[in-house]
Formats: structure tokens, sequence, C-alpha cells
């Protein structure tokens, strides 16, 4: 663990929390800007209540002060992983369904889509610099889910881009806490790990 | 025997004496003075389109003994109309919490009851001691896209309404005010106040959760506010004040994320560092006077009008471009 302990280590990390928080404020600004364009596009209320969706991760967790550093990491990082297959999904079915009609639409779901990948990259470059292990992706991935109407396409992507929104804003506050100086010398800051 | 009677405004009430016959000779007060033998119908006491003012304790006694057959305490209001709520969260991420009112009084005793419901969770939302109008709940957990549906309901005697509230978590999120503002002169910078402040205190945890701040001042011979929106950091200097005038300075906090603004913060007072001393000789003040009422839009001549990088020319004969102008323009009236 020494390696996490130098000095060097704690300015990149605190560099590396200092723009993936950037990195989050944008993504989620983003999102929001396409969540409004999407329910314009796509005929739906933008009040819709929209029932937990099937491999959406979701944002909502308990006990979050509690968690340790390391939880928070590996938690985003499945998180982003989860959400680019999914945007990549979407961007699919977008295409299929409209063509070249909506590109402005297209644009920007794959702007999220390079903005989730990256923030993804980044929380694998922070868990690097603890010396943790990358938790390798899921070989081939959950099979694939039973075919959907497209009315229910849509809802499912109302649902995808709420959570993503929630999670860019938690993501903020999980790097914040982990750019927290550790009240113990010597420890990792904010990855102090639980007993 | 004795009880309490709830009527509606507007109503007709019809009192009976007890077990007294109808016949029966009674005497009626209303908190121990005699009711008119108009109001009676026989040993019914009838009163109509009762009023606020006849709340009150009504007595019946047997006519000769004055023996004490009945008594009552009348009480005169309204059923409940829908009830205001509001939740707030100002300790973001501990909890938020929910106070209520009734938008016109009822003048008969009311109860409150709320339930919070956070998706299929029923959450129980803890009483104050004071205000008795407000509860507050901890969250369980956060981030999370499922709304929170608060639903109080009001009864009384007469009645009973209720109000529903269904909100985000993120939506209801709003600090309190920042506090300790301060605004204060700058040593030989008559166009500059510094101001500073705090956190609210009721905000749980800056570090993780940062607020920004806005700013807003003017002097106060003008109505339009200058606003300035401040990322970090709990001070910040104004470098555009007029010299000489006293400014009122307010602040609001924001969650940096999510939520939205703080009510304005107390207002301060400042005015930006002047060169004269207070103790001014009488003809300097009347100089000062006759200045500052001919330019109230204009900085004041007691503000410096050249910056060093203004002057033009060297010597005996450097002259302040804007000087040149005011003289130029001066020398064009009188010609």
């Amino acid at each position: 663990m020494a390696a996490a302990d130098s000095p060097s280590a704690a300015l990149r990390r605190r560099d590396l929390c200092s723009r993936g928080i950037r990195l989050a404020g944008k993504m989620r600004a983003d999102v929001v800007d396409l969540l409004d364009a999407y329910v314009e596009r796509q005929g739906l209320d933008a009040s819709a209540s929209v029932a937990a969706v099937e491999g959406v991760p979701p944002a909502a967790v308990e006990r979050w002060d509690e968690q340790t550093g390391t939880q928070r990491l590996l938690e985003n990082l499945a998180a982003y992983r989860a959400f680019r297959a999914l945007l990549a999904q979407m961007l699919e079915e977008q295409r299929e369904q409209l063509g070249d009609a909506d590109a402005a639409l297209g644009r920007a779901l794959a702007a999220v889509l390079l903005q989730v990948s990256a923030f993804a990259y980044h929380l694998e470059e922070l868990l690097r610099l603890e010396s943790r292990g990358i938790p390798g992706e899921e070989g081939a991935g959950p099979p694939p889910p039973p075919r959907l109407s497209l009315f229910e396409q849509k809802l499912r992507g109302l649902g995808v881009l709420r959570e993503l929104a929630q999670w860019a804003v938690r993501s903020a506050r999980d790097l914040r806490q982990l750019a927290k100086p550790s009240p113990a010398a010597g420890s990792a800051p904010g990855l102090a790990e639980s007993p | 025997d004795s009880h309490v009677q709830y009527e509606r405004v507007g109503a007709d009430v019809t009192m009976k004496c007890g077990s007294m016959d109808w016949d029966a000779a009674v005497t009626w007060t209303a908190n121990g003075t005699d009711i008119d033998e108009s109001h009676l119908n026989g040993s019914y006491l009838i009163l109509k389109n009762v009023g606020l003012s006849q709340s009150g304790q009504y007595s019946c006694y047997e006519g000769s003994s004055w023996h004490l057959k009945y008594q009552t305490y009348l009480r005169v209001g309204t059923p409940p109309k829908e009830p205001v709520l509001m939740c707030r969260s100002n300790n973001y991420p501990k909890g938020f919490y929910c106070s209520w009112h009734l938008p016109t009084p009822t003048y008969i005793p009311n109860s409150f009851n709320i339930s919070v419901i956070h998706g299929t969770k029923d959450m129980v939302c803890e009483r104050d001691a004071v205000p008795k109008n407000r509860c507050h709940i901890r969250y369980l957990q956060l981030f999370s896209t499922v709304k929170y549906k608060v639903t109080l309901t009001v009864t009384n005697a007469l009645g009973k309404n209720f109000t529903t509230l269904t909100f985000d978590e993120f939506a209801i999120v709003k600090p309190d005010p920042p506090e300790s503002v301060v605004a204060k002169p700058v040593p030989n910078n008559p166009r500059r106040l510094e101001v500073s402040w705090q956190n609210p205190s009721s905000w749980p945890d800056p570090e993780s959760f940062p607020l920004k701040f806005f700013l807003r001042y003017r002097p106060l011979i003008l109505d339009q506010w200058q606003h300035v929106e401040l990322s970090d950091g709990t001070s910040h200097t104004i470098t555009d004040a007029y010299a000489g005038k006293e400014y009122i300075i307010q602040v609001a906090a924001k969650d940096n994320d999510i939520g939205t603004w703080s009510d304005w913060s107390v207002a301060v007072h400042a005015t930006p560092w002047t060169e004269e001393p207070k103790h001014l000789t009488t003809e300097a003040q009347i100089t000062e006077t006759t200045s500052a009422s001919t330019s109230s839009f204009m900085a004041p001549p007691t503000t410096k009008i050249c910056d060093k990088g203004a002057v033009v020319g060297s010597g005996a004969v450097a002259v302040c471009w804007t000087a040149g102008l005011v003289v130029a323009a001066y020398s064009v009236l009188f010609i």
C-alpha cells in the first residue's frame, strides 16, 4: 500500500477526484438536457413514473455515508459499465427506429455515451492508483433482454437516463468523499477498509 | 351533566335542558348571564344562525329550585379547509422536515396526522415539540428516483380535510441562508467592499455537499441590484462600488448540484473607504455636496477618474484623457 500513501499518489488521487467531479458535473448537465430532448422527441410524459428497469443500476443507496472508498469506486465502476452498454443499446434502437430522422438526438446520446465511457475509465484509474484489482467486465454479458415493444423501449430509455442523472450526482458526492483527507496519518484518504 | 358541544358557524342550535320535559319551567344562562325567554321554545334553548361570539358556557336551571340541570360548553367553529403543507430539506443529506398550517382558523381544536410513503415503504415523520406543526424525517436512502408522498389530514369535530405533496429527494433541497454576513470597507480603496459569510450551521457537511452562493448588492439610493454568483469560497470583494455611498448587501446559498436557492440572508450595510475624514471643513462639505448632487449616476468626483494608464502626455502637461474630455465639453458650452 506504500504507493497509495506516497505524496505523489495523494496528489494524483486529488487531481483525479477533482477532474472526476468536474466530469460528473458536465455529464449530469448533459444528461438532464438529453432527458428533456428525449421526452419531447419520444412523445413521453415527463412526469411518467417508470418502474425499476431490469439491468439499470439504481443510484439509491442506504447508509451512503458509511461506505468505504473502495466500495464507492467499485459500485460506481459497475454502474457506469452498465450504463455504457445500456446507452449503446439505446443508440442502436434509436437508429433503427428513426434512422437519420433525428440525428440531433442520436448525437446527444452518443456524446453522453462517450462521457460515460470516459468516466468509467477515470474510475479505473482511481482503482489502479489504490493498487486495487480492477474487476473484469463480465465476458459475454447478461443474456439479451426480451425484445420490447417500441413504447416499452422508450420507457426503458427514460428510466435509463433518469437513473444516470442520479448517478452523476452521486458520483460527484462519492468523489468528494474520496478526496477528503484521512483523519489517520498514513492511511489512504477516504479509502479506509472496513474491518 | 356537563360536556362540550361543537357547532358550525351559521347553524341553528337547539339545546335541551337535560332530561327536563319540554314544558318544564327553566332558566338558561350564557356565561352566567340570564338568557331572554324569547330564545326559548318551552324548556329548549334555540340559538339561530350561531356566530363565534356565542361560544361559551350554557347552563340550564330548574325554575324555582335553581338546581343546575344541564351544562354545556358551546364552541362555534368551522370544519377545516384544505391545509397548506410544505416539505423542505435544509440539512441534506440527513433528512427533511414538513410543516403545515390552516389557511383560515377553525376556532375549535384540530388534530393533524401526517403520513410519508417512499415507494411502498411507510416512513415515520417524528413530530417536533416546537413548533407543533412540524415533523422531521431521516433519509434512509440517498439518490433515489422514487418519489416521496406526504399526506396531511386535519380533523376536528365538524369535519376533516387533507392535502398531498409528491416530490423527489432533490427537489426539496433548500439550504438556510448564509450566516454571519460581514461587509467591510477596504482601506485606501474607495470602490471596494470586502464581503464574507459562513455556511448555514444547519448544513451538516459542506465539504462533501458544497454550497454555491449568490451575492446581491446595491447602493441605498438605487433600486437596481447587482448580482454575482460564486461557485466556491465564502468571501468576495466588490470592486465597483460607488465611492462614499452606503451599500446594502445580501447573500443566498444553494447546493452545488441540486435543489433551490435559499432565502436571502439578513442584509448588511457598509460604505466604502473614503479619503477625507468625516470631520470636513464647511467649504469642503459644500463642494462635496454640490458634486454629489450633480453626478448621481456617474462616479462621484471624490473617486479617481484617472487611472495611471489613462494619462496622456508627460511632465507638466500630462493630462488624463477623461479630464480632457470634461474640460473640452465645458469649453464648448461657454464658447
